[in-house]
């Protein structure tokens, strides 16, 4: 009841918000709700299924690419390019996926990284489509024949996405493919005896991570007005996946937390020039000391009196 | 002559800037009776840190000059500072916050071209006069906005034109090599020099490399081969330390010119570089009225050097970079002086546009107009062996316009 209460009043809280915020903290609660859907995307691979993907950068951009071209291009609504982009994305993860059946851990991760490097050398290269190093304008998001021009016209419909997978990823979390994704990160083989599909279940969580990197970058092109591909490379990954560690791993609230924890983090230490690096990375070595399954973890411990 | 052309172009710009502010009814955001809030943004961390540092600490001695000189039409300048850390979500976030937040009347910032660009739509959306430090920042400055204004120390078109405007002017060679980058940066620069070198009869050789590139090996024995008679590096320090090592290596005796892009730290250049011998037939491109530190610039660095004495005291200030930042400084408070005692954003935009003077500080005039917002197109050269620079004679231009 208590937890009812609570998610009601922020609820009202953030439909509220663009009537009190400035356009900066508009700004600033969409780049936020991009990190959550990107964070829920990455955790659903790492997290929950264990598989060590490091190319959520890349679904982003393709994401965010196909959704600007398309926009750019057409004039399509910005459903439909938020579809395009996060289908796109997902397409292209269902055959990395595919190909990355055979590697687990460290093997894993390096060609995935390898992958997400190679997506990125083609945002900088592919000149006449991606605008390479020049970077690519991004024209307004039209909403039903409304353009979305400030971060304020984009809020509500930002909001109203991130809750969406909020919510959709819950009923996977809780549906016979969240169990089975936990079974194969547990183990392959138990999962395997236990009659889980095991390539299937993997392939589509390397699917399913990706169509919300895509859509996050449909997102963000809903409220900005320039991307570049040195925005796409390997620490943007790293940032997401520090988000989701620092939040606990395989947690859905820890996803959120993390990503608002961190992302308020970096645009709060700007102030402090110098000092934000260290102050960061104390942070994150804090984390890793004190509470090695993430603030969730911690808050568990917390509340089970340990 | 000179000088009465600038009086009476400054004259027309403050008449026309008195009519369109007393046009302006309302208030305007950043201004109050007795200050002018500019929103001052630039790298203050991380890996660009060196591009930014000095140039953001020479903008606010010049501006605290100004106040100490009794502001601007009675108006001190209050500075609202932000970290854009050289990333262009950071710079979107650092002007939407100046914007929106803390209320700016103008902007002035941005060190690094490509992320200062993102800010561009927002910008022009909101209407707020934007003047760069020193980012070339050609991309936002072609085709040409009505409040956007740049390359206060130079554009990268111009950093192209005047490299060979220098080396078929004074070195006198017509075959010449051409390194600069894959990216951007690099085709902005190679458009002018290409336009400048079928202007001069000259020929190029271009070799474009990653600015992360860690063996440069290929592209300097490609140039050699070419039989280049002088190589000139548009790209950045780390590129540029590669290819006059690699040239010493190869025992190529060609004059090499480095331009502005590269020299970042010429101490830490030579030092990478290992020997003074391969720095005897070498030239850098600067954008100074003079030597830095020469008889015309002692101003600027003793003025840095009051405002700073701690800083002034450790190795690598003021950078070479340093006096760019006071230009840009300058070129803000000399629209708002000429914008007149109530300056609306409109007027100070309109002023900019129209804008021409001297700042005794860049090698050329500081010049906007209907088709140009890139402020500053001259370079000089000095010869470095190693240590000192010393000047060589004549001021090079760039010819090369845009015609969009």
């Amino acid at each position: 009841m208590k937890r009812a209460t609570l998610a009601v009043v922020i609820l009202l809280a953030l439909f509220a918000l663009p009537m009190v915020a400035s356009g900066y903290i508009l700004y600033l609660a969409n780049l936020l709700m991009v990190f959550v859907v990107l964070s829920l995307g990455l955790n659903i691979l790492i997290g929950e299924t264990g598989q060590f993907g490091l190319a959520h950068a890349a679904f982003y951009g393709i994401g965010i690419y196909t959704a600007v071209l398309l926009n750019n291009a057409t004039g399509a609504p910005v459903l439909v390019t938020l579809l395009a982009g996060a289908s796109l994305a997902a397409l292209i993860g269902l055959v990395l996926g595919a190909i990355s059946l055979r590697m687990r851990d460290i093997y894993l991760a390096l060609s995935t990284f390898a992958f997400g490097e190679a997506v990125r050398w083609v945002f900088a290269s592919w000149t006449p489509v991606t605008g390479g190093p020049n970077g690519l304008r991004i024209n307004p998001s039209n909403l039903f024949g409304f353009k979305l021009v400030t971060d304020r016209d984009a809020y509500l419909l930002v909001l109203v996405v991130t809750l969406a997978f909020l919510l959709l990823t819950i009923q996977i979390t809780r549906s016979r493919l969240g169990s089975a994704f936990r079974a194969v990160r547990e183990s392959e083989i138990a999962a395997a005896a236990m009659g889980v599909n095991v390539r299937g279940v993997k392939i589509a969580a390397f699917a399913l991570s990706a169509f919300y990197a895509g859509a996050a970058g449909g997102l963000f092109t809903t409220f900005s007005s320039f991307i570049h591909p040195e925005s796409l490379g390997f620490m943007t990954t790293i940032m997401v996946l520090t988000m989701i560690v620092v939040g606990g791993l395989g947690s859905v609230v820890g996803a959120v937390g993390g990503a608002l924890i961190l992302g308020l983090f970096s645009e709060l230490l700007r102030q402090l020039l110098s000092f934000q690096e260290i102050i960061y990375g104390a942070i994150l070595m804090l984390c890793m000391m004190y509470a090695p399954r993430g603030l969730m973890g911690l808050l568990e411990r917390k509340q089970a009196g340990r | 002559m000179k000088i009465g052309t600038y009086i009476q172009s400054a004259l027309v710009v403050t008449a026309a800037a008195l009519l369109l502010s007393g046009a302006a009814g309302a208030q305007e955001p950043g201004l109050s009776k007795d200050s002018i809030k500019i929103g001052l943004f630039g790298p203050m961390s991380g890996k660009a840190l060196a591009y930014g540092e000095d140039p953001l600490n020479a903008a606010k001695m010049w501006y605290d000059r100004i106040n100490k000189q009794g502001g601007i039409w009675g108006r001190k300048i209050e500075l609202v500072q932000e970290d854009d850390r050289c990333a262009a979500n950071d710079v979107v976030a650092a002007v939407k916050k100046l914007v929106e937040q803390d209320k700016v009347f103008m902007l002035n910032g941005g060190s690094c071209s490509t992320a200062t660009v993102a800010a561009q739509e927002y910008v022009l959306r909101n209407k707020v006069p934007f003047v760069m430090l020193n980012a070339s920042g050609d991309s936002a400055l072609y085709p040409p906005t009505d409040y956007i204004f740049g390359a206060i120390s130079i554009s990268q078109r111009a950093v192209g034109g005047t490299m060979i405007d220098f080396a078929t002017r004074s070195l006198k060679v017509k075959k010449l090599g051409y390194l600069n980058h894959d990216d951007a940066y690099g085709a902005w620069n190679l458009e002018a020099a290409q336009f400048m070198a079928k202007e001069q009869g000259a020929t190029l050789i271009v070799e474009s490399v990653n600015p992360d590139i860690t063996d440069i090996t290929a592209p300097i024995l490609k140039l050699k081969a070419s039989g280049a008679e002088a190589l000139l590096v548009t790209a950045y320090a780390r590129p540029a330390t590669l290819a006059i090592k690699k040239a010493h290596e190869l025992g190529w005796k060609t004059p090499i010119v480095i331009a502005v892009n590269g020299i970042a730290n010429l101490v830490q250049m030579v030092e990478n570089v290992g020997t003074k011998e391969a720095f005897k037939n070498l030239y850098i491109q600067e954008l100074l009225a003079d030597v830095p530190g020469g008889p015309k610039l002692q101003w600027v660095y003793d003025m840095y050097k009051t405002a700073y004495p701690e800083l002034a005291k450790t190795p690598d200030h003021p950078s070479p970079y340093m006096p760019y930042g006071l230009a840009s400084a300058m070129v803000v408070t000399h629209a708002l002086n000429l914008a007149g005692p109530q300056p609306t954003r409109e007027g100070v935009a309109w002023v900019l546009r129209n804008l021409k003077f001297e700042s005794g500080v860049m090698a050329g005039p500081i010049e906007f107009g209907d088709n140009d917002r890139a402020g500053q197109e001259s370079a000089i050269f000095l010869k470095f062996e190693g240590e000192k620079g010393v000047l060589q004679p004549g001021v090079y231009s760039n010819k090369w316009k845009y015609k969009g």
